[in-house]
C-alpha cells in the first residue's frame, strides 16, 4: 500500500515536471523530491492527524531535500521545490469549500475554507523557513571563512 | 564607453525578462540583473522587480548620467528550464569573461529553446492527474476518467490561451469542461466518485505555484510581489470555482441533488 502511494506520487511529480518544463536531467530527481515529501505527508498524517501539521512537515522535507540537491547537481532551488510540492497542495481543500459555497453551508465554507488557507500558508512557510535556514548557513560559513583568511 | 553600458544594461534586462517570463522568483531576478551588472564592472546598480515589470537603474563612474529601463511583462508561464538556463549563465558570467555580444546571442538562445512537445505535454497532464486521483484513493474507473479529461483540459486550455485569452477565462474554461466532463462520465456509468475525479482534474490548473511564491515573496519583505501573486492566485482559483461551480450548480438545480 506504501509502495503504491510512493510509486504514484513519483509518477504524479513526473507528470507535473514536463508541464513544467523542467531540464531533462533533472526529472527523475525532482519526481523523487516530491515522492519522499508525500511520504512524509502521509506518515506524519498518520501521526498528528492534522492536514495542516502534514503538509507543512512535508513541504519541510521537500525544501531541505530540494536545497540539497540544489547544491549536489548545481540547478536551481526552484526546479526541484515546484513540482515536488504539487502532491501537497490543497487541490481538494478547494475543490469543498467551493463545494460547500453552492450548497450554502457556510459553516462548512468557514471550517474547510480556513483549513485550506492554513495549508497553503504552510506549506509556504516552510519553504521559506528551510531556504531562510539555508541562506544563513552560508552566508555564517563565508564569514567565518573571512574571519580565517584575515 | 556610454554605448556599451547600454548593451550591458540591454543584456541584465533579457535576462531578467526571461526569468521573470518562465516563474522565476522576483528576488532571483533581481540577483540575476546585479550579478549580471556587476560582472560588467559596473558599481552602481538597483533593480526593482515585481511580477508585472523590471526597472533597472545604473550608474558607473565614468560619466555623469544615469541610464534607466523599464520592461513591462504581460504574459508570464512557468517553463523551469529557462529560469535554471539564465541561472547557469549569470553565474558562469561571474567566473569567466564573455563579451556582451555573445552574452546576447546565449540568452537569445535560451529564449528560443524548445518546450516539450505538447503531445507529451497533455499526456504528462493526464498522467499527473491520474496518479494524483491514486493517491485521492479513487478507484480504477475514477482514475481513467481523470487521465481523459485532463489530457482533454489541457488541450482545451492550451487552445484558449494561443486565442489571446485571460487568466480568468482560462481556467474558468478549463473548470466548466471538468465539471461538465466529470457529470458525463457519472452519467455513462464510467466514473464512480464525482468529487475525486473533478479534484485529480483541476490539479493541472490549481494555483499552488502562484500561493507559494506569494507567501515567499511576502516574508522575504517584497511586499508588492506578494500582493500581485496573491492577486493572481486568489483570480485562478476564483476562475476554477466559478467554472466548476456554475456546471454543478446548474446541474444540482435540473436534476435534483444527485452527486
Amino acid at each position: 500500500m506504501m509502495f503504491l502511494q510512493y510509486i504514484s506520487s513519483f509518477l504524479a511529480t513526473v507528470g507535473f515536471s514536463i508541464l513544467f518544463n523542467i531540464p531533462k536531467k533533472a526529472i527523475v530527481k525532482a519526481s523523487f523530491v516530491g515522492a519522499i515529501g508525500w511520504m512524509a505527508f502521509i506518515y506524519s498524517n498518520q501521526y498528528f492527524h492534522s492536514l495542516v501539521a502534514a503538509s507543512s512537515i512535508g513541504a519541510c522535507i521537500v525544501a531541505i531535500i530540494s536545497e540539497i540537491f540544489a547544491r549536489i547537481f548545481k540547478e536551481t532551488v526552484t526546479v526541484f521545490i515546484i513540482p515536488g510540492i504539487i502532491p501537497l497542495v490543497p487541490g481538494a481543500g478547494m475543490y469543498y469549500t467551493m463545494l460547500a459555497v453552492i450548497e450554502k453551508d457556510f459553516n462548512r465554507f468557514a471550517s474547510i475554507g480556513s483549513e485550506t488557507i492554513f495549508v497553503a500558508g504552510g506549506i509556504a512557510a516552510a519553504i521559506l523557513i528551510i531556504s531562510s535556514i539555508t541562506r544563513m548557513i552560508f552566508k555564517a560559513k563565508t564569514q567565518l571563512f573571512k574571519k580565517k583568511k584575515h | 564607453m556610454r554605448t556599451k553600458k547600454k548593451n550591458i544594461l540591454t543584456l541584465a534586462l533579457y535576462a531578467g525578462e526571461i526569468m521573470l517570463k518562465n516563474g522565476a522568483e522576483t528576488y532571483r531576478v533581481e540577483d540575476t540583473i546585479i550579478r549580471i551588472c556587476k560582472a560588467y564592472h559596473i558599481p552602481y546598480v538597483e533593480s526593482f522587480v515585481t511580477p508585472t515589470g523590471i526597472f533597472i537603474s545604473v550608474d558607473s563612474n565614468d560619466d555623469t548620467e544615469t541610464n534607466a529601463f523599464i520592461k513591462r511583462i504581460k504574459t508570464r508561464t512557468i517553463d523551469l528550464n529557462k529560469v535554471s538556463q539564465v541561472n547557469n549563465f549569470s553565474r558562469k558570467l561571474a567566473t569567466s569573461y564573455i563579451s556582451v555580444e555573445e552574452g546576447m546571442e546565449i540568452l537569445r538562445n535560451i529564449d528560443n529553446l524548445p518546450k516539450y512537445s505538447k503531445l507529451l505535454k497533455a499526456i504528462s497532464a493526464g498522467i499527473a492527474s491520474a496518479f494524483f486521483a491514486v493517491l485521492l484513493g479513487a478507484t480504477y474507473n475514477d482514475i481513467i476518467c481523470s487521465f481523459f479529461i485532463s489530457i482533454f483540459v489541457y488541450i482545451a486550455v492550451s487552445f484558449v490561451e494561443n486565442l489571446d485569452s485571460n487568466l480568468f477565462i482560462q481556467n474558468a474554461i478549463g473548470g466548466t469542461i471538468t465539471a461538465l466532463l466529470a457529470i458525463l462520465s457519472i452519467n455513462i456509468h464510467l466514473g464512480i466518485n464525482i468529487d475525486k475525479i473533478i479534484i485529480s482534474s483541476i490539479m493541472i490548473l490549481v494555483p499552488g505555484v502562484a500561493i507559494t511564491n506569494a507567501v515567499r515573496d511576502y516574508i522575504s519583505g517584497d511586499l508588492l510581489s506578494g500582493t500581485a501573486r496573491s492577486g493572481e492566485a486568489i483570480i485562478i482559483a476564483v476562475a476554477i470555482a466559478v467554472g466548476v461551480g456554475t456546471v454543478m450548480n446548474f446541474w444540482l438545480y435540473i436534476f435534483g441533488g444527485i452527486l
